[in-house]
């Protein structure tokens, strides 16, 4: 990030916001992601060593949103729909069109919901209501999340787990599952490593 | 502070509407590739209510496709692919990267869709295409639909139902039910 929180060689022509903050060794391709950024925590964002956050992830945050990135994160695409706490941890893959929702940001009863579509509707500019109770998502370390998967509210994915490609996810994953489907459901136990296979002394 | 018309004063964020669109006060439609696919002939092709936002939606409508939308709808980034028919109530929302199309978009039969390939091909100038399976859809007030969620031709959602993200729908969702998967089941009612 440069001095005046622009991004080096950044297509949009936009800043980084002051809550954000972006390890000096982490890789943020484009303020663009920030088009949905609302948080005014004071924390809002940390994009940890050696992450890369490229090209059409989307910070879509509410006012009291915050979002961590561990270390050595991989995220090419994800919509992070956050208006309390997400938190990925380190060496998580996360691929494209990925959703993770920690609310459904409207009301699931039919008449609060058209109360909070007629408030949007006099919002300039726009946005849907934040209201909502919204429940953390939590992905622990090592986790790999395939293409086109949601995550929906509440839900805890164990370190070190694989989401297929398009599954949806709306119950908690052990450590160390592959779980596939929609709605998800795990299929198999992967070995835990060695303590000395973490080896990585970067 | 509400604010009736875009910056364009047309209610689009990039200029005109198109002749054969018609929209409510204070209705707001952003991006502009929200046209780039509206080829429709028929007049009014696209008829929104009053107070609506479509948020990067893609009007993907064919020549003879009709869009109806009601009242105080919020759709974001959907894909509306429609060759004949899509009628949405009031109240509707619409989250992120969800596809509704009333069309196959190519025929069943093998022999009917190597025709279809030669005539939507570069070499198949002004070769008629075969008929493709089209039914309408309905979506009834008050539905709430997901991120990354599917809707496919001849669905009817009723009033009030809740679609979770990434469900595939290929049949009719009765009203005020809660549904989920591939192909999406019911899993319970809206509380």
């Amino acid at each position: 990030m440069n001095p005046d929180r622009t991004l080096p060689r950044d297509w949009f022509p936009g800043r980084v916001p002051e809550n954000v903050t972006v390890d000096p060794e982490a890789y943020l391709e484009t303020t663009y992601s920030f088009q949905l950024f609302h948080s005014a925590a004071a924390d809002a964002l940390h994009i940890g060593r050696g992450s890369s956050v490229y090209l059409g992830v989307m910070f879509d945050l509410g006012e009291h949103a915050r979002v961590n990135i561990g270390n050595f994160v991989l995220m090419n695409g994800a919509r992070i729909i956050c208006d309390r706490e997400i938190t990925i941890g380190d060496y998580s893959l996360i691929s494209w069109n990925v959703v993770l929702m920690d609310t459904p940001r409207l009301p699931t009863d039919a008449g609060r919901r058209r109360l909070a579509l007629e408030h949007a509707a006099r919002q300039s500019p726009r946005r849907a209501g934040t209201e909502v109770a919204a429940s953390p998502i939590r992905i622990e370390a090592n986790v790999w999340i395939g293409f086109d998967c949601c995550v929906l509210p509440g839900v805890t994915i164990g370190e070190g787990s694989v989401i297929g490609a398009r599954s949806v996810v709306m119950e908690n994953v052990p450590p160390y599952a592959v779980a596939v489907g929609n709605p998800a459901r795990v299929i198999r136990q992967l070995e835990p490593p060695e303590p000395d296979q973490y080896a990585s002394t970067l | 502070m509400s604010r009736t018309t875009s910056e364009s004063g047309s209610g689009w964020s990039h200029g005109p509407l198109p002749a054969n669109v018609r929209i409510g006060a204070n209705t707001l439609i952003t991006a502009d590739y929200a046209f780039k696919r509206f080829r429709s002939k028929l007049s009014p092709a696209l008829l929104m209510g009053a107070n609506c936002t479509m948020d990067g939606v893609h009007f993907a409508i064919g020549e003879g496709g009709r869009v109806s939308i009601g009242d105080f709808c919020y759709f974001t980034n959907a894909v509306l692919l429609c060759e004949l028919e899509l009628r949405i109530g009031n109240y509707v929302v619409i989250g992120w990267n969800t596809t509704i199309a009333d069309t196959d978009f190519h025929p069943l039969v093998p022999a009917e869709r190597i025709a279809d390939a030669i005539a939507c091909s570069p070499l198949g100038q002004g070769r008629p295409r075969p008929e493709v399976a089209k039914k309408p859809v309905v979506i009834e007030d008050d539905v709430w639909i997901g991120p990354n969620a599917t809707i496919l031709k001849g669905a009817r959602i009723g009033a009030g139902a809740w679609i979770e993200a990434g469900s595939l729908v290929t049949r009719d969702v009765p009203p005020r039910s809660r549904v989920l998967g591939n192909p999406a089941q019911v899993i319970g009612q809206v509380p």
